[in-house]
């Protein structure tokens, strides 16, 4: 390296030396590998809702374009946004749950629209993602599971960690 | 370091490849792909909605075993129509492996039965009912559907 360097200069003084890429040149391949290993390539990509420590699990069925309804501490959130009470939920004798009756019933109207607009022959099917955290009770699960089917969106799933 | 080879005619040729064109399509692709990359893969489990009183079953649709795993706070009960019932303490260190071992014999015994009922109390913890859905799954039954108490 150093006889080309000093070999460049007393011929032409020109100093630029050649960078040697390769370790670069390793890493950026090892990275690309590892990156390429973590890209999903089938079905929808979940994030999972920040505050939710979902349960783990051996099921490896990829998700589907769905809702997503979160349920953790307090608190039962539809796409981002608070929704109900689970305290207020679980002490009611109803299994339905109001509030995100009625927020599943917009949002249900509003994807038929888009989905005879677009126009699906098929009848169109609410689907739901449930992301659970795993301390909660059933008492809840129950309760946002009945009120999803009773009000269009009878394909329910649950959202689990994929154990490694 | 530089790789020289000699040619018959003396002249020394330089041997450097050409990585920049390489290098700066493996810049552009690393953070397309970084962005793509999931690092904590999120799956789901497929299940039926749980049939309340407010909607109530009809009887032809129930599976003709009825096969269920009642989870009860200090213990799991595995029962059907047409099987013995089976208690299985859950403070055992293998109370897993129990259930597994019971709804593997059930599947044994009945090839033709996919379903199997999960009932819980109010409070049985999500985890919990995750890890009986799991059990079952792995068992060979893979069609689950959740119950109340």
């Amino acid at each position: 390296m150093a006889r080309h360097r000093t070999k460049r200069r007393v011929n032409g003084g020109n100093t630029q030396a050649p960078i040697p890429m390769t370790s670069l040149m390793d890493i950026l391949t090892c990275l690309l590998l590892f990156v390429l290993k973590s890209v999903v390539l089938e079905g929808e990509v979940i994030s999972p809702v920040p505050g939710v420590s979902l349960p783990e699990s051996s099921s490896n069925h990829a998700a589907q374009n769905s809702i997503a309804i979160a349920i953790f501490d307090d608190v039962v959130m539809m796409d981002g946004e608070v929704i109900a009470s689970v305290s207020k939920a679980v002490k009611s004798d109803n299994l339905m749950i109001a509030p995100l009756a009625s927020r599943l019933r917009q949002t249900y109207a509003k994807s038929e629209e888009i989905a005879k607009l677009r126009g699906d022959t098929e009848e169109f099917h609410g689907r739901a993602s449930i992301q659970g955290d795993r301390e909660i009770s059933f008492a809840i699960l129950q309760r946002v599971m009945f009120t999803c089917s009773q009000n269009g969106y009878e394909e329910i799933s649950l959202a689990v960690l994929e154990k490694s | 370091m530089p790789r020289r080879s000699r040619r018959s005619s003396g002249h020394v040729v330089d041997g450097y490849l050409e990585l920049m064109p390489l290098m700066n399509v493996l810049v552009a692709l690393l953070p397309m792909l970084l962005l793509s990359a999931v690092f904590v893969k999120v799956t789901v489990i497929d299940l039926d909605a749980p049939p309340t009183a407010e909607v109530p079953v009809p009887a032809a649709d129930k599976p003709s075993l009825a096969l269920a795993v009642t989870i009860k706070d200090d213990y799991y009960v595995l029962e059907g129509q047409q099987i013995s019932k089976r208690v299985i303490q859950r403070a055992a260190a293998d109370a897993g492996v129990q259930l597994a071992g019971a709804l593997a014999d059930v599947v044994v015994q009945h090839p033709e039965n996919q379903e199997i009922m999960i009932i819980s109390q109010p409070h049985t913890r999500y985890e919990d009912i995750i890890a009986v859905m799991d059990i079952s799954r792995e068992a060979g039954l893979p069609s689950v559907s959740l119950l109340g108490e």
